[in-house]
Order: structure tokens, then C-alpha cells, then sequence
């Protein structure tokens, strides 16, 4: 092989190499965020299960739930719209129940299934549990 | 005369009992924001907890760290695992009192003073900050901003990145309290 060949090679390796570590880097630095739609859940239960495993022992439930995709189901005792256009929907309790989080692009997309909720109906929601604060918070949530 | 005394102390209570003392909110928004001339980082949430009390002229607020939002997925991820421990560390916590004098029943824009702790990342550290409140009968209204240095908190931040984030991280809080029944 020549000398020019072999030179020519290493370039070309060396480009292609080049591309694929800015393509996975440039895709890492802009990767999409979770879709919790379509994620399917890891825990399904009623809100009041929910609660009680909160109240009995927040550090054990953190640990359980933090981050993990839920799908609750409870009796609807307060709407509200913040004004970023989401919608937080309390479960079971107005103040210490749980609190689910539909973003604003959910909200839209959602829009005919969130009509159908209203207070002291039961509704079902799938999101990701951030922890408890005064209720406990289930955000990204999208209507079931 | 002992009788008229204790009754009047009665109403009294009674009295406070009725007024409305405690304000709170669930959706305060909280966002902080570091500029650096590499790299600006915003990050929101509209889920803190937050009540005030205007008889001792106490605060408090509360927040989960995993409900901030970035404008970068990427960003959001390294500030759960890696700088703010989420996991580990699932709230942050203010405490406080309002220092400087206020008039709950002016209805007027006023700027005090707030004193307390902050704790994030399970370190805990007394800070000072300015608010605008304006009180009211049917809801209170708050502005606050305040300064912090993540290294004050604990929170390593590795040396390939330190420019890429503010030494100190501007903190906004944006409250509209609602009078707390309980």
C-alpha cells in the first residue's frame, strides 16, 4: 500500500469518527424529554393508597415513587388553572391529597377527557411523582 | 369584674379565632436563573408551597426539587442527579420572619426585609432577602429575590463547568397567597 493510500485512510476514519462523536454528542446535549404518555406505569393505585404510604412513611415512599411513572386514581375535589395555562387536579383531599399536574401542551391535547372531569368525579392520571410537600405531587400528568 | 375580664379575654380569642391569620399558597412559582456569558441556565416551577402568618409575620416555603423545569432535557437531568441529589435530597426548605415593619391592613406595595434559613442539598444556611408584599383582606401578594452560591449548599460543581455557571444563582419567587382554612 502507499504511502498516500494509508494517509488517506487514517483521514477518513478519522472524519467519520469525528461525525458519529458530534452526532451522539450533539444528541445527548438535545435529547427529548420523557413522554410519560407513553411510558407505560410502574405503579397503579388509588390515591388514597397513595396517601396512606406517604403519611406513614415519607422517606420509604420517596424512595419507592420519586421519579417513577404512576397512574392514580381518585375522587376529583378541586380543579385549578395556574397561569401558565396548567391544570392541577386534587385527588381525594383539597390540601393533603394528591395533586396532578396536566401541562399546558397536555391540557390542549386533552382537552375533551379533562372536560369530563369535574368536582366529585373519579379521575385517573398518569405522571411522574415528584413527592410530598403538603399533598403529595404527581407532575407531567396526562389524563386516563 | 373577674367575670367581665374573663369574658372579654374570651372574645378575644374568639375574636383572633375568626381573623384570618394564615395565607397560603400551593402554586408559587419559583425560578432561578444563572447567566454566564457561555451559557444561560432558567429553570421554573410552579408547584411550591409557601404560607405566611401575619400575626408573627412568619414564612414559609417548600418545594421539590424534581418539579423544575429547564429548557434543555440534558439540563434537568444533571440537575437532579448530579448537582441537587433529587433523590437524595427531594425538598428545599425556606423558614423566616418578616423583619422589618408591615402593615397588614394598608393594602399597599410595601419592601421588607426577610430573615431565615434556607435548606437544599441537606445544608442549611441563613440568608437575608428583599420582598414586595402587598397585603389584603382576600389575598396576599409577594415578590422576592434573592442570591445564592451553590458551593454554600454543598453542591459540587466540576471544574470543566464551573463557567458555564453563575457564582451566584439569582432566585425569583412570585407568590399569590389565599387565606388558609383549616
Amino acid at each position: 500500500m502507499s504511502k498516500p493510500k494509508t494517509l488517506r485512510i487514517i483521514i477518513w476514519v478519522f472524519l467519520i469518527g469525528l461525525i458519529c462523536a458530534a452526532s451522539a454528542i450533539y444528541y445527548v446535549f438535545n435529547m427529548p424529554r420523557r413522554n410519560i404518555s407513553k411510558e407505560n406505569a410502574i405503579y397503579t393505585l388509588v390515591a388514597k393508597q397513595l396517601i396512606s404510604d406517604f403519611r406513614s412513611d415519607e422517606t420509604v415512599a420517596t424512595a419507592k415513587y420519586l421519579d417513577q411513572v404512576v397512574a392514580v386514581t381518585g375522587e376529583i375535589k378541586s380543579i385549578r388553572t395556574l397561569d401558565n395555562h396548567s391544570m392541577v387536579f386534587s385527588l381525594e383531599d383539597q390540601m393533603e391529597g394528591v395533586s396532578c399536574t396536566v401541562d399546558s401542551a397536555d391540557v390542549v391535547n386533552n382537552s375533551s377527557k379533562l372536560a369530563q372531569f369535574t368536582i366529585g368525579t373519579k379521575g385517573q392520571f398518569k405522571g411522574r411523582c415528584s413527592g410530598m410537600l403538603m399533598d403529595i405531587q404527581i407532575i407531567n400528568c396526562v389524563p386516563q | 369584674m373577674n367575670k367581665l375580664i374573663l369574658f372579654l379575654a374570651l372574645g378575644l380569642v374568639f375574636f383572633n379565632a375568626g381573623a384570618q391569620n394564615r395565607f397560603f399558597t400551593k402554586d408559587a412559582k419559583i425560578n432561578f436563573n444563572s447567566s454566564t456569558p457561555l451559557e444561560d441556565i432558567i429553570a421554573e416551577t410552579n408547584q411550591a408551597t409557601t404560607f405566611i402568618d401575619i400575626d408573627k409575620n412568619e414564612v414559609a416555603f417548600s418545594v421539590l426539587t424534581t418539579s423544575f423545569k429547564f429548557r434543555r432535557a440534558l439540563m434537568e437531568e444533571h440537575f437532579n442527579e448530579n448537582y441537587m441529589e433529587s433523590a437524595k435530597f427531594p425538598k428545599a426548605k425556606f423558614t423566616g420572619k418578616i423583619v422589618s415593619p408591615i402593615d397588614w391592613k394598608s393594602e399597599k406595595p410595601v419592601v421588607v426585609d426577610v430573615k431565615g434559613e434556607l435548606t437544599m442539598h441537606g445544608a442549611t444556611k441563613a440568608v437575608t432577602f428583599k420582598a414586595t408584599i402587598t397585603p389584603g383582606k382576600t389575598k396576599v401578594i409577594a415578590t422576592a429575590e434573592l442570591k445564592v452560591t451553590p458551593e454554600d449548599f454543598k453542591i459540587a460543581i466540576p471544574s470543566a463547568v464551573r463557567d458555564k455557571i453563575a457564582k451566584e444563582v439569582t432566585i425569583k419567587i412570585d407568590a399569590i397567597y389565599a387565606p388558609y382554612q383549616q
